[in-house]
């Protein structure tokens, strides 16, 4: 048998001296049977997956077009009656304002502060390293945790708030026990919370930045703050905008604060959208009118998400 | 950091003292002055740390001693005069916070294990094989990233009822354990591994469970850390869906255990929610302050959709 007779992997067979398997064919290469195996390790997921999210979706828009009760009873199709009833609920609407007004608090002051804290503390060492742990902690603790703290801190009577302010020579405030201070007050408490978040992804943006940027415009004679205005900042427009995001979608998800500090009160002052769904369905029973107000956040929390990331995108 | 510049040869080449590059250099770096400098660091370990310092001493004072030393401000607000544990013995046995932090430990683990099970394969399946409709279930899944739970809590209930599982330690994590999140961020990583190992193992013989297993999963070690760190942190400070799906008190987890439900101007025994809340935040922060790196490289996977 010459050379050229023999097969390929016969030869190859010979040479390494074991049976070399014709694991793939002419058509489809190495990956034919991908498909089988591809299902087998995406099944599992996906069907959680399915399950718990696209049913849960569809079997809340179904929901919303009936009227019934977890306890039992008669299910009523009542169509876009839920709707009809949202568009016209003082409190729904209070509740799609309290939680815009929060993300708007939020952003406008977590925003600016979680970057000059991260430009504090863009520098190497043990101390920042430990700046920035302790800035980061209250994004570790739970919201329960915090909110549970901060209520006890903002007591009007025996808080720790107002008997620091009265060092100053201020007068207590009311804080949660107050209609027009009370969603201030929760806004406070969220950035303390969540600044470390913030600086946490600020830093990740400046690091990215190579240093020879700033030193040419050092060389051209720009000053501090003209570096950080014409050069930083503008590089620095992806990662804004990503906090942006990440900081309102966080605050379309409040509830703790609610549920824990002030029951959505005084006067419904921090009656966020989540907290209103919770207390329609379970406490006030009227599961598919909160499937109605469900609806309404996830399309609110959707339309943002998609308009802030294309804002993204269109940028850079 | 040295103050050299790197050529076009590539080497580092050490700028001489008085040249202005250096110079530029140094005036670059310095930023904010000193003094600044030391007055926001004190702000900071001020505002943040406080907070947790008044929890933390008040946990071990009576309500007198609590309302006695908060006002006017002293030393004393900030430290407790002895170490009276019967507010974390009221915690522990009247508010049952013991069983809670037991069943939420439960439920994270599992949570953590169950998320990993299941992204991991997924994730190969991504990457690693090719076949038609890829691109589409990639979309499909990641569609689902933005959509926050706390909209589909009303079915989500309902669903999990019908399975059975309301009242039950898996209906509080089995929603969650097919996470978008886990799949990008285990996507991401695997992304990275080069293909020559699978080729080698694949000459070698080993199908696609061995190759997953032995090659790509010991190589993304880091990514996986993060990844069950960041799942662990989620699945303990879950508070909404926990509320909801656990009624019985031995099943409750930590966080609804210790959260107080009532109106502002009414308080409980301050000291035990104060003993309740460093219980419940204490294993976290351990968690952190040891692994600090990961969590930090975990956020930032977060931002990176």
């Amino acid at each position: 048998m010459s050379v050229v007779d023999e097969s390929p992997l016969a030869a190859a067979g010979r040479a390494l001296n074991r049976p070399i398997r014709r694991t793939w064919t002419a058509r489809g290469g190495v990956h034919r049977g991908d498909a089988r195996y591809g299902l087998l390790f995406l099944l599992p997921f996906c069907a959680a997956l399915i399950v718990f999210q696209y049913v849960a979706i569809g079997l809340m828009i179904r929901n919303s077009l009936f009227s019934y009760s977890f306890l039992g009873g008669t299910t009523k199709f009542v169509g876009v009656g839920n709707y009809t009833t949202l568009v016209h609920d003082p409190l729904a609407i209070q509740s799609i304002e309290v939680t815009v007004l929060f993300a708007l608090g939020s952003v406008l002051l977590q925003v600016p502060l979680g970057l000059a804290l991260a430009i504090l503390l863009n520098r190497p060492g043990l101390s920042t390293t430990a700046l920035r742990a302790i800035i980061f902690s209250p994004v570790v603790s739970s919201v329960v945790v915090v909110t549970t703290m901060w209520t006890f801190i903002y007591a009007p009577s025996g808080g720790l708030a107002n008997s620091i302010l009265a060092v100053f020579g201020i007068a207590p405030l009311k804080f949660i026990t107050s209609s027009n201070e009370a969603l201030a007050s929760v806004i406070v408490m969220t950035l303390w919370e969540e600044v470390g978040f913030s600086m946490v992804l600020f830093l990740a943006g400046l690091q990215a930045i190579p240093r020879d940027y700033e030193e040419v415009a050092a060389l051209d004679g720009a000053g501090a703050l003209q570096r950080f205005w014409y050069v930083v900042l503008p590089l620095l427009r992806r990662t804004t905008l990503l906090v942006v995001v990440t900081t309102t979608v966080f605050s379309f998800q409040a509830f703790a604060q609610a549920e824990i500090m002030t029951n959505g009160g005084p006067n419904g002052s921090t009656n966020f959208m989540v907290f209103n769904i919770y207390e329609e369905a379970f406490t006030l029973g009227d599961p598919g009118y909160a499937s109605a107000l469900s609806v309404v956040l996830l399309l609110i929390v959707l339309v943002v998400s998609l308009t802030q990331m294309r804002a993204i995108r269109s940028r850079v | 950091m040295s103050s050299g510049l790197v050529t076009m040869t590539g080497t580092a080449r050490r700028a001489p003292v008085g040249d202005p590059r250096s110079r530029t250099r140094a005036r670059v770096g310095r930023g904010i002055p000193m003094a600044g400098r030391s007055v926001a660091t004190v702000v900071i370990l001020v505002v943040f740390l406080v907070p947790y310092i008044w929890i933390l001493s008040s946990s071990f004072k009576t309500q007198t001693q609590i309302f006695a030393n908060v006002s006017p401000l002293s030393v004393w607000t900030f430290l407790p005069q002895s170490l009276n544990l019967s507010n974390y013995k009221t915690a522990i046995f009247t508010d049952h916070v013991a069983r809670a932090l037991l069943n939420s430990v439960i439920i994270a683990c599992a949570q953590v294990a169950c998320t990993i099970i299941l992204a991991t394969p997924a994730a190969y399946a991504l990457t690693r094989l090719r076949f038609r409709g890829q691109g589409l279930i990639f979309t499909v899944i990641l569609l689902t990233f933005m959509v926050p739970g706390e909209a589909i809590i009303v079915p989500l209930f309902q669903i999990v009822s019908r399975m059975g599982l309301a009242d039950s330690l898996s209906g509080v994590f089995l929603p969650w354990v097919a996470s978008p999140f886990a799949l990008f961020l285990l996507r991401q990583a695997f992304l990275e591994v080069p293909t020559e190992f699978d080729e080698a193992a694949k000459l070698d013989g080993a199908g696609h469970l061995r190759i997953m297993l032995s090659i790509i999963v010991p190589t993304v070690r880091p990514a996986l850390v993060a990844l069950m760190l960041v799942t662990f942190l989620f699945s303990w400070n879950a508070f909404l869906w926990p509320l909801i799906i656990i009624q019985s008190t031995s099943n409750e987890v930590v966080q609804v255990a210790i959260a107080i439900n009532t109106a502002p101007g009414e308080l409980p025994n301050w000291g035990s929610v104060f003993a309740g809340a460093v219980l419940a935040t204490l294993p976290v922060m351990l968690l952190f302050a040891c692994l600090q790196r990961y969590f930090v490289r975990g956020v930032t996977l977060t931002g990176l959709k």
